[in-house]
Protein backbone atom coordinates (compact mmCIF):
# COMPACT_ATOMS: atom_id res chain seq x y z
CA UNK A 1 0.00 0.00 0.00
CA UNK A 2 1.33 3.40 -0.87
CA UNK A 3 2.11 5.65 2.08
CA UNK A 4 -0.45 8.29 2.92
CA UNK A 5 0.17 11.73 1.61
CA UNK A 6 1.65 13.88 4.36
CA UNK A 7 0.59 17.48 4.61
CA UNK A 8 3.29 19.94 3.67
CA UNK A 9 1.72 22.69 5.72
CA UNK A 10 4.42 24.68 7.48
CA UNK A 11 7.14 23.59 5.07
CA UNK A 12 7.45 27.14 3.83
CA UNK A 13 8.18 28.52 7.28
CA UNK A 14 11.76 29.53 7.86
CA UNK A 15 13.64 27.16 10.14
CA UNK A 16 15.79 30.14 11.07
CA UNK A 17 12.88 31.52 13.08
CA UNK A 18 13.40 28.67 15.57
CA UNK A 19 17.17 28.88 15.81
CA UNK A 20 18.23 29.36 19.40
CA UNK A 21 18.21 32.94 20.57
CA UNK A 22 21.75 34.00 21.28
CA UNK A 23 23.37 36.33 23.74
CA UNK A 24 27.00 36.76 22.75
CA UNK A 25 29.13 34.75 22.97
CA UNK A 26 26.94 31.75 21.98
CA UNK A 27 27.50 28.17 23.12
CA UNK A 28 28.49 25.59 20.52
CA UNK A 29 25.67 23.73 18.74
CA UNK A 30 25.41 19.94 19.09
CA UNK A 31 22.83 17.15 19.03
CA UNK A 32 21.80 16.24 22.61
CA UNK A 33 22.34 12.82 24.12
CA UNK A 34 19.53 10.84 25.75
CA UNK A 35 18.88 11.25 29.47
CA UNK A 36 19.56 8.23 31.65
CA UNK A 37 17.41 5.15 31.03
CA UNK A 38 15.19 5.57 34.09
CA UNK A 39 14.33 9.19 33.27
CA UNK A 40 12.31 8.62 30.10
CA UNK A 41 9.38 10.63 31.41
CA UNK A 42 11.49 13.66 32.30
CA UNK A 43 11.26 15.52 29.01
CA UNK A 44 13.95 17.81 27.63
CA UNK A 45 11.54 20.76 27.64
CA UNK A 46 8.11 21.36 29.06
CA UNK A 47 6.00 24.47 28.87
CA UNK A 48 2.63 25.69 29.99
CA UNK A 49 0.54 28.81 29.59
CA UNK A 50 -2.96 30.06 30.31
CA UNK A 51 -4.91 33.04 31.53
CA UNK A 52 -7.68 33.77 34.00
CA UNK A 53 -9.57 37.05 33.93
CA UNK A 54 -6.98 38.48 36.35
CA UNK A 55 -3.59 37.30 35.15
CA UNK A 56 -1.70 35.52 32.41
CA UNK A 57 0.80 32.81 33.31
CA UNK A 58 3.63 31.29 31.30
CA UNK A 59 6.03 28.64 32.57
CA UNK A 60 8.79 26.58 31.00
CA UNK A 61 11.59 24.30 32.10
CA UNK A 62 14.42 23.52 29.69
CA UNK A 63 17.33 21.08 29.94
CA UNK A 64 20.67 22.88 29.96
CA UNK A 65 23.49 22.11 27.55
CA UNK A 66 25.59 20.57 30.33
CA UNK A 67 22.90 17.90 30.71
CA UNK A 68 22.37 17.54 26.96
CA UNK A 69 26.07 16.97 26.22
CA UNK A 70 26.19 13.42 24.80
CA UNK A 71 29.11 12.07 26.84
CA UNK A 72 27.51 12.97 30.15
CA UNK A 73 23.87 13.50 29.29
CA UNK A 74 21.42 13.59 32.18
CA UNK A 75 17.74 14.42 32.52
CA UNK A 76 16.57 17.92 33.27
CA UNK A 77 16.74 18.41 37.05
CA UNK A 78 14.65 21.60 37.20
CA UNK A 79 10.89 21.56 37.53
CA UNK A 80 7.95 23.98 37.56
CA UNK A 81 4.33 23.35 38.50
CA UNK A 82 1.42 25.79 38.70
CA UNK A 83 -2.33 25.67 39.08
CA UNK A 84 -5.17 28.01 39.90
CA UNK A 85 -7.22 27.70 43.07
CA UNK A 86 -10.54 28.10 41.36
CA UNK A 87 -12.68 29.49 44.18
CA UNK A 88 -10.59 32.67 44.51
CA UNK A 89 -8.68 32.64 41.22
CA UNK A 90 -5.37 32.43 43.09
CA UNK A 91 -2.29 31.23 41.24
CA UNK A 92 -0.36 28.58 43.14
CA UNK A 93 3.15 27.81 41.93
CA UNK A 94 6.40 26.03 42.71
CA UNK A 95 9.80 26.11 40.98
CA UNK A 96 12.61 23.73 41.96
CA UNK A 97 16.19 23.03 40.95
CA UNK A 98 17.35 19.50 41.76
CA UNK A 99 20.89 19.47 43.14
CA UNK A 100 23.07 17.85 40.50
CA UNK A 101 25.02 15.83 43.07
CA UNK A 102 21.85 14.03 44.19
CA UNK A 103 21.28 10.71 42.44
CA UNK A 104 17.61 11.30 41.55
CA UNK A 105 17.34 15.07 41.78
CA UNK A 106 15.02 15.11 38.76
CA UNK A 107 12.44 13.32 40.90
CA UNK A 108 13.30 15.35 44.01
CA UNK A 109 12.51 18.63 42.26
CA UNK A 110 9.29 17.27 40.74
CA UNK A 111 7.98 15.82 44.00
CA UNK A 112 8.88 18.98 45.94
CA UNK A 113 6.91 21.06 43.41
CA UNK A 114 3.90 18.76 43.42
CA UNK A 115 3.78 18.57 47.21
CA UNK A 116 4.13 22.34 47.57
CA UNK A 117 1.33 23.05 45.09
CA UNK A 118 -0.99 20.46 46.61
CA UNK A 119 -0.34 21.71 50.15
CA UNK A 120 -0.99 25.31 49.18
CA UNK A 121 -4.26 24.39 47.50
CA UNK A 122 -5.34 22.53 50.66
CA UNK A 123 -4.42 25.53 52.79
CA UNK A 124 -6.35 27.91 50.53
CA UNK A 125 -9.37 25.61 50.70
CA UNK A 126 -9.24 25.74 54.50
CA UNK A 127 -9.17 29.55 54.43
CA UNK A 128 -7.13 31.97 56.49
CA UNK A 129 -3.43 32.78 56.16
CA UNK A 130 -1.26 30.40 54.21
CA UNK A 131 1.57 28.73 56.14
CA UNK A 132 4.61 28.55 53.85
CA UNK A 133 6.70 26.96 56.60
CA UNK A 134 4.27 24.03 56.64
CA UNK A 135 4.40 23.87 52.83
CA UNK A 136 8.17 23.46 52.88
CA UNK A 137 7.95 20.95 55.73
CA UNK A 138 5.49 18.87 53.69
CA UNK A 139 7.86 18.94 50.72
CA UNK A 140 10.63 17.62 52.97
CA UNK A 141 8.25 14.96 54.29
CA UNK A 142 7.58 13.80 50.74
CA UNK A 143 11.32 13.53 50.02
CA UNK A 144 11.72 11.49 53.22
CA UNK A 145 8.89 9.15 52.11
CA UNK A 146 10.49 8.71 48.71
CA UNK A 147 13.83 7.90 50.31
CA UNK A 148 12.23 5.34 52.60
CA UNK A 149 10.64 3.67 49.60
CA UNK A 150 13.80 3.91 47.49
CA UNK A 151 15.98 2.37 50.22
CA UNK A 152 13.40 -0.31 51.06
CA UNK A 153 13.08 0.86 54.66
CA UNK A 154 10.34 -0.06 57.08
CA UNK A 155 8.00 2.77 58.10
CA UNK A 156 9.70 3.09 61.48
CA UNK A 157 13.19 3.28 59.94
CA UNK A 158 13.50 6.95 59.15
CA UNK A 159 16.32 7.80 56.71
CA UNK A 160 18.96 10.30 57.74
CA UNK A 161 19.00 13.81 56.31
CA UNK A 162 22.13 12.85 54.38
CA UNK A 163 20.43 9.84 52.83
CA UNK A 164 17.53 12.01 51.69
CA UNK A 165 19.90 14.69 50.44
CA UNK A 166 22.08 12.21 48.53
CA UNK A 167 19.05 10.98 46.59
CA UNK A 168 16.63 13.90 46.21
CA UNK A 169 18.14 17.26 47.28
CA UNK A 170 16.45 20.22 45.62
CA UNK A 171 15.94 23.96 45.95
CA UNK A 172 12.37 25.29 46.11
CA UNK A 173 10.56 28.58 45.52
CA UNK A 174 6.85 28.38 46.16
CA UNK A 175 3.92 30.65 46.86
CA UNK A 176 0.77 32.29 45.56
CA UNK A 177 -0.34 35.23 43.43
CA UNK A 178 -3.65 36.54 44.75
CA UNK A 179 -5.57 39.04 42.60
CA UNK A 180 -6.76 41.97 44.73
CA UNK A 181 -9.93 44.06 44.44
CA UNK A 182 -8.00 47.13 43.26
CA UNK A 183 -6.73 45.29 40.20
CA UNK A 184 -3.21 44.52 41.38
CA UNK A 185 -1.89 41.19 42.61
CA UNK A 186 -0.64 40.25 46.05
CA UNK A 187 2.39 37.95 45.96
CA UNK A 188 3.43 35.77 48.89
CA UNK A 189 6.35 33.41 48.38
CA UNK A 190 9.29 31.76 50.08
CA UNK A 191 12.44 29.95 49.05
CA UNK A 192 15.03 27.42 50.17
CA UNK A 193 18.24 27.59 48.15
CA UNK A 194 19.45 29.88 45.40
CA UNK A 195 16.53 29.98 42.96
CA UNK A 196 15.20 33.51 42.61
CA UNK A 197 12.31 35.87 42.00
CA UNK A 198 12.16 39.26 40.30
CA UNK A 199 9.66 41.97 39.39
CA UNK A 200 10.20 43.04 35.77
CA UNK A 201 9.07 46.65 35.33
CA UNK A 202 7.84 46.74 31.72
CA UNK A 203 7.52 50.53 31.78
CA UNK A 204 11.31 50.90 32.00
CA UNK A 205 13.71 50.95 29.09
CA UNK A 206 16.16 48.12 28.37
CA UNK A 207 19.47 48.45 30.28
CA UNK A 208 17.75 50.49 33.00
CA UNK A 209 19.37 49.43 36.31
CA UNK A 210 15.91 49.14 37.87
CA UNK A 211 14.38 47.10 35.05
CA UNK A 212 14.49 43.97 37.26
CA UNK A 213 13.98 44.19 41.02
CA UNK A 214 15.15 41.03 42.81
CA UNK A 215 12.74 39.89 45.49
CA UNK A 216 15.44 37.81 47.20
CA UNK A 217 19.17 38.52 47.62
CA UNK A 218 21.12 37.41 44.51
CA UNK A 219 24.42 35.51 44.46
CA UNK A 220 26.04 37.24 41.48
CA UNK A 221 24.92 40.79 42.01
CA UNK A 222 27.28 43.74 41.79
CA UNK A 223 29.83 43.94 44.56
CA UNK A 224 30.31 40.19 44.99
CA UNK A 225 34.05 39.52 44.58
CA UNK A 226 33.89 35.76 44.16
CA UNK A 227 31.01 33.60 43.10
CA UNK A 228 29.85 30.88 45.43
CA UNK A 229 27.46 28.14 44.43
CA UNK A 230 27.28 26.66 47.91
CA UNK A 231 23.53 26.63 48.60
CA UNK A 232 21.05 25.29 51.05
CA UNK A 233 18.65 22.77 49.57
CA UNK A 234 15.84 20.57 50.83
CA UNK A 235 15.73 18.42 52.91
CA UNK A 236 17.89 20.85 54.86
CA UNK A 237 15.97 23.83 56.15
CA UNK A 238 17.39 27.25 57.01
CA UNK A 239 17.03 28.54 60.55
CA UNK A 240 14.65 31.17 59.18
CA UNK A 241 12.68 30.72 55.97
CA UNK A 242 13.22 33.51 53.41
CA UNK A 243 9.75 34.88 52.75
CA UNK A 244 8.61 37.86 50.67
CA UNK A 245 5.19 39.52 50.48
CA UNK A 246 4.69 42.23 47.89
CA UNK A 247 2.18 43.86 45.56
CA UNK A 248 2.57 43.34 41.82
CA UNK A 249 1.56 46.43 39.85
CA UNK A 250 -0.05 46.32 36.39
CA UNK A 251 3.21 47.44 34.77
CA UNK A 252 5.14 44.60 36.41
CA UNK A 253 5.67 40.96 35.51
CA UNK A 254 6.52 38.53 38.28
CA UNK A 255 9.38 36.17 37.39
CA UNK A 256 10.28 33.05 39.37
CA UNK A 257 13.40 31.31 38.07
CA UNK A 258 16.16 28.86 38.83
CA UNK A 259 19.81 29.94 38.70
CA UNK A 260 19.99 28.80 35.06
CA UNK A 261 18.04 32.00 34.40
CA UNK A 262 19.20 34.08 37.38
CA UNK A 263 22.95 33.70 36.84
CA UNK A 264 23.05 35.08 33.28
CA UNK A 265 20.48 37.74 34.24
CA UNK A 266 22.78 39.10 36.95
CA UNK A 267 21.60 42.62 37.75
CA UNK A 268 19.36 42.55 34.67
CA UNK A 269 20.79 45.70 33.11
CA UNK A 270 22.74 44.03 30.32
CA UNK A 271 22.02 42.44 26.94
CA UNK A 272 20.48 39.31 28.48
CA UNK A 273 18.07 41.30 30.64
CA UNK A 274 17.16 43.49 27.67
CA UNK A 275 16.39 40.47 25.49
CA UNK A 276 14.06 38.95 28.08
CA UNK A 277 12.39 42.30 28.80
CA UNK A 278 11.67 42.70 25.09
CA UNK A 279 10.39 39.13 24.69
CA UNK A 280 8.23 39.33 27.83
CA UNK A 281 6.80 42.81 27.23
CA UNK A 282 3.54 41.05 26.41
CA UNK A 283 2.87 37.37 27.11
CA UNK A 284 4.35 35.27 24.28
CA UNK A 285 2.91 31.96 23.13
CA UNK A 286 3.92 29.21 25.60
CA UNK A 287 6.09 27.44 23.01
CA UNK A 288 7.88 30.70 22.22
CA UNK A 289 8.35 31.35 25.94
CA UNK A 290 10.18 28.01 26.20
CA UNK A 291 12.14 28.83 23.05
CA UNK A 292 13.38 32.11 24.53
CA UNK A 293 14.37 30.29 27.70
CA UNK A 294 16.41 27.86 25.57
CA UNK A 295 18.81 30.73 24.90
CA UNK A 296 22.38 30.06 23.86
CA UNK A 297 25.16 31.70 25.84
CA UNK A 298 28.66 30.37 26.44
CA UNK A 299 29.32 28.96 29.94
CA UNK A 300 25.66 29.32 30.97
CA UNK A 301 24.73 25.68 30.42
CA UNK A 302 22.67 24.79 33.49
CA UNK A 303 18.98 23.79 33.33
CA UNK A 304 16.82 26.87 33.23
CA UNK A 305 13.25 27.28 34.48
CA UNK A 306 11.07 30.35 34.53
CA UNK A 307 7.51 31.14 35.55
CA UNK A 308 6.10 34.55 34.59
CA UNK A 309 2.89 36.25 35.67
CA UNK A 310 1.31 39.32 34.03
CA UNK A 311 -1.55 40.92 36.02
CA UNK A 312 -4.69 41.70 34.05
CA UNK A 313 -7.37 44.20 35.00
CA UNK A 314 -10.40 42.32 33.75
CA UNK A 315 -9.16 42.49 30.17
CA UNK A 316 -9.94 38.98 29.13
CA UNK B 1 26.60 47.78 32.88
CA UNK B 2 27.50 45.02 30.39
CA UNK B 3 26.39 41.45 31.06
CA UNK B 4 28.62 39.03 32.88
CA UNK B 5 30.18 37.01 30.02
CA UNK B 6 30.48 33.92 32.17
CA UNK B 7 31.79 32.57 35.42
CA UNK B 8 35.28 31.10 35.18
CA UNK B 9 37.47 28.85 37.31
CA UNK B 10 41.16 29.85 37.03
CA UNK B 11 43.33 26.74 37.46
CA UNK B 12 47.11 26.69 37.95
CA UNK B 13 49.31 23.66 37.49
CA UNK B 14 52.61 23.96 39.36
CA UNK B 15 55.10 21.41 38.02
CA UNK B 16 58.33 20.71 39.86
CA UNK B 17 61.19 21.10 37.33
CA UNK B 18 64.04 20.55 39.82
CA UNK B 19 67.00 18.38 38.85
CA UNK B 20 65.65 15.28 40.56
CA UNK B 21 62.71 15.29 38.11
CA UNK B 22 65.15 14.80 35.23
CA UNK B 23 64.48 11.09 34.71
CA UNK B 24 60.73 11.81 34.54
CA UNK B 25 60.74 14.67 32.08
CA UNK B 26 58.92 12.53 29.53
CA UNK B 27 56.10 11.68 31.96
CA UNK B 28 55.75 15.37 32.85
CA UNK B 29 55.57 16.38 29.18
CA UNK B 30 53.14 13.57 28.33
CA UNK B 31 50.97 14.53 31.28
CA UNK B 32 50.76 18.15 30.17
CA UNK B 33 49.97 17.05 26.61
CA UNK B 34 47.16 14.76 27.81
CA UNK B 35 45.78 17.59 29.96
CA UNK B 36 45.66 19.95 26.96
CA UNK B 37 44.11 17.30 24.71
CA UNK B 38 41.50 16.33 27.31
CA UNK B 39 40.36 19.94 27.70
CA UNK B 40 40.21 20.47 23.94
CA UNK B 41 37.96 17.40 23.74
CA UNK B 42 35.63 18.98 26.32
CA UNK B 43 34.88 22.41 24.88
CA UNK B 44 31.91 23.09 27.14
CA UNK B 45 34.02 22.37 30.22
CA UNK B 46 37.04 24.22 28.83
CA UNK B 47 34.85 27.28 28.22
CA UNK B 48 34.44 27.58 31.98
CA UNK B 49 38.13 27.18 32.85
CA UNK B 50 41.27 29.20 32.32
CA UNK B 51 44.47 27.18 32.69
CA UNK B 52 48.00 28.26 33.53
CA UNK B 53 51.06 25.98 33.73
CA UNK B 54 54.06 27.11 35.75
CA UNK B 55 57.37 25.28 36.10
CA UNK B 56 59.28 25.83 39.31
CA UNK B 57 62.74 25.14 40.70
CA UNK B 58 64.88 28.01 42.04
CA UNK B 59 62.40 30.32 40.34
CA UNK B 60 59.07 30.13 38.52
CA UNK B 61 58.88 30.13 34.75
CA UNK B 62 55.65 30.47 32.78
CA UNK B 63 55.05 27.45 30.54
CA UNK B 64 51.51 28.54 29.70
CA UNK B 65 50.11 31.93 30.67
CA UNK B 66 46.49 31.74 31.76
CA UNK B 67 44.68 30.57 28.64
CA UNK B 68 41.41 29.44 27.10
CA UNK B 69 42.26 25.85 26.16
CA UNK B 70 39.70 25.75 23.36
CA UNK B 71 41.84 28.12 21.35
CA UNK B 72 45.33 27.55 22.77
CA UNK B 73 47.46 25.80 20.15
CA UNK B 74 50.78 25.36 21.98
CA UNK B 75 51.63 22.60 24.43
CA UNK B 76 53.57 23.68 27.52
CA UNK B 77 57.16 22.43 27.56
CA UNK B 78 59.04 21.75 30.81
CA UNK B 79 62.74 22.46 31.40
CA UNK B 80 64.55 20.49 34.10
CA UNK B 81 66.78 22.75 36.16
CA UNK B 82 67.97 23.70 39.69
CA UNK B 83 66.59 23.09 43.15
CA UNK B 84 63.15 23.00 44.79
CA UNK B 85 62.38 26.47 46.08
CA UNK B 86 58.83 26.51 47.45
CA UNK B 87 59.15 30.18 48.43
CA UNK B 88 59.57 31.16 44.79
CA UNK B 89 56.31 29.37 43.96
CA UNK B 90 54.14 31.04 46.57
CA UNK B 91 55.74 34.44 46.04
CA UNK B 92 54.94 34.18 42.33
CA UNK B 93 51.34 33.09 42.97
CA UNK B 94 50.87 35.88 45.51
CA UNK B 95 51.18 38.40 42.68
CA UNK B 96 50.14 36.34 39.67
CA UNK B 97 46.73 35.14 40.87
CA UNK B 98 45.28 38.54 41.88
CA UNK B 99 46.58 40.03 38.62
CA UNK B 100 45.00 37.23 36.55
CA UNK B 101 41.71 37.52 38.44
CA UNK B 102 41.68 41.27 37.88
CA UNK B 103 42.38 40.74 34.18
CA UNK B 104 39.57 38.19 33.80
CA UNK B 105 37.16 40.55 35.55
CA UNK B 106 38.26 43.27 33.20
CA UNK B 107 37.28 40.96 30.34
CA UNK B 108 33.74 40.85 31.75
CA UNK B 109 33.86 37.53 33.64
CA UNK B 110 32.95 36.64 37.17
CA UNK B 111 35.51 34.41 38.83
CA UNK B 112 35.31 31.36 41.06
CA UNK B 113 37.99 31.00 43.72
CA UNK B 114 41.15 29.92 41.85
CA UNK B 115 42.58 26.44 42.29
CA UNK B 116 46.25 25.40 42.33
CA UNK B 117 47.46 21.85 41.62
CA UNK B 118 50.95 21.54 43.12
CA UNK B 119 53.20 18.61 42.18
CA UNK B 120 56.63 18.14 43.79
CA UNK B 121 59.08 15.30 44.18
CA UNK B 122 61.12 16.80 46.99
CA UNK B 123 61.30 18.68 50.22
CA UNK B 124 61.72 22.45 49.93
CA UNK B 125 65.36 23.45 49.61
CA UNK B 126 64.54 26.81 51.18
CA UNK B 127 63.71 25.21 54.55
CA UNK B 128 60.84 27.03 56.24
CA UNK B 129 61.43 30.20 54.27
CA UNK B 130 58.30 29.64 52.19
CA UNK B 131 55.83 29.46 55.04
CA UNK B 132 55.28 33.20 55.58
CA UNK B 133 54.55 33.84 51.92
CA UNK B 134 52.32 30.75 51.75
CA UNK B 135 50.37 31.93 54.79
CA UNK B 136 49.77 35.31 53.15
CA UNK B 137 48.73 33.66 49.88
CA UNK B 138 46.05 31.46 51.46
CA UNK B 139 44.73 34.04 53.93
CA UNK B 140 41.51 35.39 52.40
CA UNK B 141 41.72 38.53 54.57
CA UNK B 142 45.11 39.46 53.12
CA UNK B 143 44.63 37.94 49.68
CA UNK B 144 40.97 38.12 48.57
CA UNK B 145 41.80 35.89 45.58
CA UNK B 146 43.41 33.28 47.88
CA UNK B 147 43.39 29.96 45.98
CA UNK B 148 42.45 26.45 47.04
CA UNK B 149 45.67 24.44 46.85
CA UNK B 150 45.78 20.71 46.10
CA UNK B 151 49.21 19.22 46.79
CA UNK B 152 50.60 15.93 45.48
CA UNK B 153 53.91 14.65 46.75
CA UNK B 154 56.05 12.04 45.03
CA UNK B 155 59.57 10.77 45.65
CA UNK B 156 61.12 12.50 48.65
CA UNK B 157 58.18 14.83 49.36
CA UNK B 158 56.93 14.23 52.90
CA UNK B 159 53.26 13.94 53.91
CA UNK B 160 53.60 16.64 56.56
CA UNK B 161 54.91 19.09 53.99
CA UNK B 162 52.10 18.32 51.54
CA UNK B 163 49.55 18.89 54.32
CA UNK B 164 51.13 22.26 55.07
CA UNK B 165 51.06 23.26 51.39
CA UNK B 166 47.44 22.21 50.79
CA UNK B 167 44.60 24.42 51.98
CA UNK B 168 42.73 21.43 53.40
CA UNK B 169 43.92 18.05 54.67
CA UNK B 170 41.52 16.49 52.16
CA UNK B 171 43.50 18.19 49.39
CA UNK B 172 46.91 16.68 50.34
CA UNK B 173 48.12 13.46 48.70
CA UNK B 174 51.33 11.42 48.57
CA UNK B 175 52.23 8.53 46.28
CA UNK B 176 52.02 5.07 47.86
CA UNK B 177 55.39 3.65 48.90
CA UNK B 178 56.95 1.61 46.09
CA UNK B 179 55.03 3.31 43.28
CA UNK B 180 57.37 4.49 40.55
CA UNK B 181 57.66 8.25 40.25
CA UNK B 182 56.88 8.10 36.53
CA UNK B 183 53.65 6.22 37.13
CA UNK B 184 52.72 8.62 39.94
CA UNK B 185 53.20 11.62 37.65
CA UNK B 186 50.91 10.04 35.05
CA UNK B 187 48.27 9.37 37.71
CA UNK B 188 48.58 12.95 38.96
CA UNK B 189 47.66 14.28 35.53
CA UNK B 190 44.81 11.79 35.11
CA UNK B 191 43.31 12.93 38.42
CA UNK B 192 43.93 16.56 37.48
CA UNK B 193 41.93 16.13 34.26
CA UNK B 194 39.02 14.40 36.00
CA UNK B 195 39.01 16.98 38.81
CA UNK B 196 38.89 19.85 36.33
CA UNK B 197 36.19 18.20 34.20
CA UNK B 198 34.01 17.39 37.20
CA UNK B 199 34.58 20.82 38.72
CA UNK B 200 33.69 22.35 35.35
CA UNK B 201 30.45 20.36 35.36
CA UNK B 202 29.68 21.45 38.91
CA UNK B 203 30.16 25.13 38.13
CA UNK B 204 26.96 27.11 37.56
CA UNK B 205 24.90 24.46 39.32
CA UNK B 206 23.41 24.27 42.77
CA UNK B 207 26.44 22.23 43.83
CA UNK B 208 29.70 23.10 45.59
CA UNK B 209 32.23 24.15 43.00
CA UNK B 210 35.47 22.26 43.48
CA UNK B 211 35.80 18.52 42.89
CA UNK B 212 39.15 16.99 43.89
CA UNK B 213 39.82 13.42 42.86
CA UNK B 214 42.57 11.46 44.56
CA UNK B 215 45.08 10.20 42.01
CA UNK B 216 45.32 6.42 41.73
CA UNK B 217 48.43 5.11 43.48
CA UNK B 218 48.21 8.06 45.90
CA UNK B 219 46.91 8.14 49.45
CA UNK B 220 45.67 11.05 51.43
CA UNK B 221 48.71 12.52 53.17
CA UNK B 222 48.69 11.72 56.90
CA UNK B 223 51.11 13.47 59.14
CA UNK B 224 53.31 11.38 61.44
CA UNK B 225 53.35 12.30 65.10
Amino acid sequence: MAPRQISNRGAGLSAAAWERMTVQPPSMPFEPGPPKQSAYDVLDTECEGWSTDRFTMRAASVRGDSHRWPRRSKPRQDCVRATVYERTGTLVFAVADGVSGAVHSEFGSREACRTAVETLVEQLARGGEIDLGAVVQNAVGRLVELTQWRLGRQPDEAPTTKEVSDLFATTLVTGIVQPTRDGDCFVDLCRVGDSGAWALDRSRAPYDPELYTPLFATKTGAGKKFVSNRVAALPQLPAELERVQTQLAQRETLLIGTDGFGDPLGDGDGEFGAMFAEQLHTPPAPLWFAHVLDFSRETFDDDRTLLAVWPLRGQR
Amino acid sequence: MPDVKGVLLPAYVLADESGSMGPYRRELSDGLLSLCEALRAEPMIAAKLRLAVLGFSEDVQVRLAIADMRTETTVPQVTIRGVTNYGAVFNDLLYRIPADVQWLRGQGYKVHRPVVFFLSDGQPTDGNGWRTTHATLVDKAQTPAAPNIISCGIGDAKPATMIDVATSEQFAFVARPGVSIGAAISEFFAALVSSLVESGQALNTANPTLVVNRPDQFTMAIDEV
